[in-house]
């Protein structure tokens, strides 16, 4: 069933978290401290290696009773789950994560089961696909563009919109003038980076009902 | 621990199903994903990003060895991960006045789900199964999916006109953006860091 939606890939990844009763902290409770400091702007992990639209990584501590009659159940083990919405395909999404953002990947799943390292390129690769759960549905709001075409045409449109309200009641020699250097110059303009202009992480709204 | 990101908020979501119903919801989707009028009013809910449903069947859980146990489960589990623009309360709402149906099909095989209309026993069993998210990042956090969307408008009507600006006459190239502005104007305006209740 559909991991893909157009040229856009839905990742699900489940990785096993340690049980050692000997760590302290728990290994689960030292990745949410990993990730808690981890930055989201463009110095994350995942604006420097490419592809990643979106991402999240969460602890699951246990699947969640819903009350009577149902029956109450908990899982042996704690997982973490990578839920990334990213240019395809898979094989060279994880590949450049592995190669750009190695630290950062073994500092979070060095805590995971039968973790390998990012260092050895195809065990990492067969690993992150033990861990792959199928996507049933994935929905994907805009899913023929890749990330770069996407931030480019974010700046494109920030620009353009400036363009238009600069250069209002301009006679047409002079406007085509304007627009043609315009164009030339935007099309020099390196694309914004991924995660940038991100607020900062103080703003920390997290919970159920905001 | 956030689950907001610039404009996007990251929803996660786990209900336990009883086996035998699993095939049934697979259909669904199944049918969902290759009869595309069926998502319309997914697309026309246009504040979500990505959103994907993932069912794990009680056997399914990822086992690795390494002394890892196995998981010994009555129920399979439905995931699902929403990115969607503005708030919980207003994306509740909205799914539950606008999909109440179709999310009555997907969750219905879900234990105890009490149906998406009316909206506050929806709303208190989602916030019951909802776990909260560690780690959020999104690649353009001052956007919204609409605001992608336009902007992909005016990539393409602006890369059109760039080709051919300097080919044309200075009459010519004022029709064109008359035409040009005319086709984008609802599609501008400014990204920007989203608002914060203080």
């Amino acid at each position: 069933m559909p991991n893909q939606n157009g040229i856009l890939y839905g990742l699900t990844i489940l990785s096993p978290i340690l049980n050692d009763e000997r760590a302290t902290p728990s290994h689960d409770l030292q990745i949410r401290a990993f990730l808690a400091a981890l930055p989201t702007d463009e110095t994350s992990p995942f604006a420097r290696a490419p592809g990643t639209h979106l991402a999240r990584l969460v602890v699951m501590d246990d699947v969640i009773y819903v009350g009577a009659p149902s029956c109450e159940e908990h899982l042996k083990s704690k997982y973490l789950v990578f839920e990334s919405n990213c240019d395809g395909p898979l094989d060279t999404y994880l590949t450049n994560l592995a190669r750009t953002v190695p630290e950062q990947l073994d500092a979070l799943w060095s805590h995971c089961v039968g973790y390998p390292g990012a260092a050895n390129l195809a065990a990492f690769l067969a690993y992150m696909k033990s861990c792959q759960l199928d996507t049933t549905f994935f929905f994907a709001a805009v899913n023929d563009r890749t990330l770069p075409q996407s931030l480019l045409a974010l700046q494109t449109q920030h620009a353009v919109t400036r363009f238009v309200t600069d250069h209002q009641g301009e006679d047409p020699a002079s406007l085509q003038r304007s627009f043609v250097n315009f164009a030339a110059n935007l099309a020099k303009q390196p694309p914004p980076l991924a995660g940038s202009s991100a607020p900062p992480r103080a703003i920390k709204t997290g919970g159920h009902n905001e | 621990m956030s689950n907001i990101s610039g404009k996007v908020y990251a929803m996660n979501v786990v209900t336990p199903m009883r086996p035998w119903k699993t095939p049934i919801l697979r259909l669904l989707f199944f049918l969902l994903w290759h009869i595309k009028h069926l998502q319309n009013d997914l697309i026309n809910l246009s504040f979500i990003e990505f959103a994907r449903w993932v069912i794990i069947p009680r056997r399914s859980f990822p086992a690795l060895g390494h002394g890892q146990p196995h998981e010994n489960l009555q129920y399979d589990y439905l995931l699902f991960f929403s990115n969607f623009n503005g708030t919980w309360n207003q994306y509740i709402d909205a799914f539950s006045a606008v999909l109440s149906n179709g999310l009555n099909l997907i969750w219905r095989w879900s234990e105890k789900f009490p149906g998406s209309v009316p909206v506050t026993p929806f709303k208190e069993y989602i916030a019951r199964v909802q776990f909260d998210t560690d780690y959020y990042y999104t690649a353009y956090p001052n956007a919204t999916a609409n605001d992608l969307k336009s902007a992909h408008i005016v990539q393409t009507a602006f890369d059109t006109l760039a080709q051919r600006a300097s080919s044309l006459t200075p009459t010519q190239f004022a029709q064109a953006y008359l035409d040009f502005t005319l086709e984008i104007q609802a599609h501008l305006g400014e990204t920007g860091e989203a608002p914060v209740a203080c």
